[in-house]
C-alpha cells in the first residue's frame, strides 16, 4: 500500500512511467510485472523460440526504461514497449535469419512445451491446434490476431505495432480469423 | 441485424470472449451472438486461441527486473541514501558558500570520487557541490551517521 492509499497495482502506467523516470524501483518493477507476458507473447510469436524471445523482452525493457526521458505519452506505454519488443524481435530474426527455420524443422521449444504432457491436461487439443494453425498464418495476420485478442489491443495500436494502417491492420485480423477458421474447417494441423 | 451492425459488434468479439468488456456491453453483444452465427463461431475460435495462449516463463519477470536494476545502478539504492546524499550536498554546499569564520573541516570520505569529477555546477544540488551520486553507498551512510551524531558534516 502506497501513502496515498492506493495500491501500486491501481496506479495508471503514464503515472508509473512518471515515478519510474525518477528512479523509483517499485514503478518500473510494476511495469514489468504489468506487460513482461504481453511483450513475451509477442516476441516468442515473432521469434519463434523460447531462449531468443527472453532475451528479446529482456531487451525491449532495458531500451525502454533507457528512453523513458524522451516517451512522450503519444501511445501507451504498452503499446510503446510492444513496438520496442517488435523491433527487437525483428533485429534478433535479423542476425540469427535461420532461427525460424530452425525452430521449425526441428518442432522446437514453441511446440515441445506446448505438447508437453502436463500442459495438454489444461490445454484443450483444440486449442492447441487453433494456436498451432494460427503460427501457420503469414506475419502481418498472425499478429494482428494474437495483438488483437491475447492482448486486446485497439487496431489502431495493432496498426503502430506491425507498421500498418488501423485500416490494414483491421483487414489483415479480419483475413487471418476467416483464414483460421477455413483451416481448423479443412481439418487441417500444421 | 444488419451487416453493417454487425461488423462493428465483431470487432468487440475478442473482448467478449477475454472479460474486458463491461457488463452492460456483454449483455448487448452476448445477444447479438446468440443470434448470429458468424459471430458465434469467431467467439468460440477466440476462446480457443485464449484458453491456449502461452504465459511467460516463471522467471522471466526476475530476469528482466534484474537486468533493469544492473543497467540503472540508481535504481535500488535505499531511499536513505539518497536522502543523506541530499543532505551532504546542501551541508557541504552551505558550509563552502556561507564562509564562516573558522576553517570549514570536509570529511575525507566526502573526496571518494574520481578526480575531475569532484566540482559539478550542472549536477550538484548546489554551483559546486561535489555530486552526491559519486559518493559511494558506504560515504553516503557514514555522512548520514555523523551528521545525526553532529559529527563533521552536521557542524554546519
Amino acid at each position: 500500500m502506497r501513502e496515498d492509499g492506493r495500491s501500486v497495482a491501481d496506479v495508471p502506467d503514464a503515472e508509473l512511467v512518471a515515478q519510474g523516470r525518477s528512479g523509483v524501483e517499485s514503478a518500473l518493477s510494476e511495469l514489468v510485472k504489468r506487460h513482461h507476458g504481453s511483450a513475451y507473447r509477442l516476441a516468442l510469436s515473432l521469434v519463434q523460440r523460447e531462449d531468443v524471445a527472453q532475451d528479446v523482452v529482456q531487451d525491449a525493457f532495458l531500451k525502454a526504461f533507457r528512453a523513458l526521458g524522451g516517451f512522450r505519452g503519444d501511445a501507451s506505454f504498452r503499446t510503446w514497449l510492444l513496438k520496442i519488443t517488435a523491433n527487437e524481435a525483428r533485429g534478433a530474426l535479423r542476425k540469427r535469419a535461420r532461427a525460424r527455420e530452425t525452430a521449425l524443422e526441428d518442432a522446437g521449444a514453441v511446440r515441445a512445451d506446448a505438447k508437453d504432457p502436463a500442459e495438454e491436461t489444461m490445454v484443450s487439443q483444440e486449442s492447441a491446434r487453433a494456436r498451432r494453425l494460427l503460427e501457420t498464418l503469414p506475419d502481418k495476420q498472425r499478429l494482428s490476431v494474437s495483438l488483437r485478442i491475447d492482448e486486446g489491443l485497439s487496431f489502431r495500436e495493432v496498426g503502430e505495432i506491425i507498421g500498418s494502417s488501423e485500416g490494414a491492420a483491421r483487414v489483415n485480423y479480419f483475413h487471418g480469423i476467416r483464414r483460421l477458421r477455413e483451416l481448423m474447417d479443412e481439418g487441417i494441423d500444421e | 441485424m444488419s451487416d453493417r451492425t454487425c461488423g462493428a459488434l465483431r470487432e468487440q468479439v475478442p473482448d467478449l470472449a477475454a472479460g474486458r468488456l463491461a457488463a452492460e456491453e456483454a449483455s448487448s453483444l452476448s445477444r447479438h451472438v446468440a443470434l448470429c452465427e458468424a459471430c458465434r463461431e469467431e467467439l468460440a475460435l477466440a476462446r480457443l486461441l485464449l484458453d491456449g495462449r502461452a504465459e511467460a516463463p516463471a522467471g522471466l519477470e526476475r530476469r528482466v527486473l534484474e537486468a533493469v536494476r544492473r543497467d540503472r545502478p540508481g535504481v535500488g539504492r535505499p531511499w536513505w541514501a539518497l536522502s543523506a546524499a541530499a543532505v551532504a550536498a546542501l551541508a557541504l554546499g552551505i558550509g563552502i558558500v556561507s564562509e564562516p569564520a573558522g576553517e570549514v573541516e570536509v570529511p575525507g570520505y566526502a573526496y571518494e570520487v574520481e578526480e575531475g569529477t569532484f566540482w559539478s555546477s550542472e549536477d550538484g544540488l548546489i554551483a559546486g557541490a561535489p555530486t552526491f551520486e559519486d559518493l559511494s553507498d558506504e560515504a553516503l551512510a557514514q555522512l548520514l551517521a555523523e551528521l545525526t551524531a553532529g559529527g563533521p558534516g552536521g557542524a554546519v
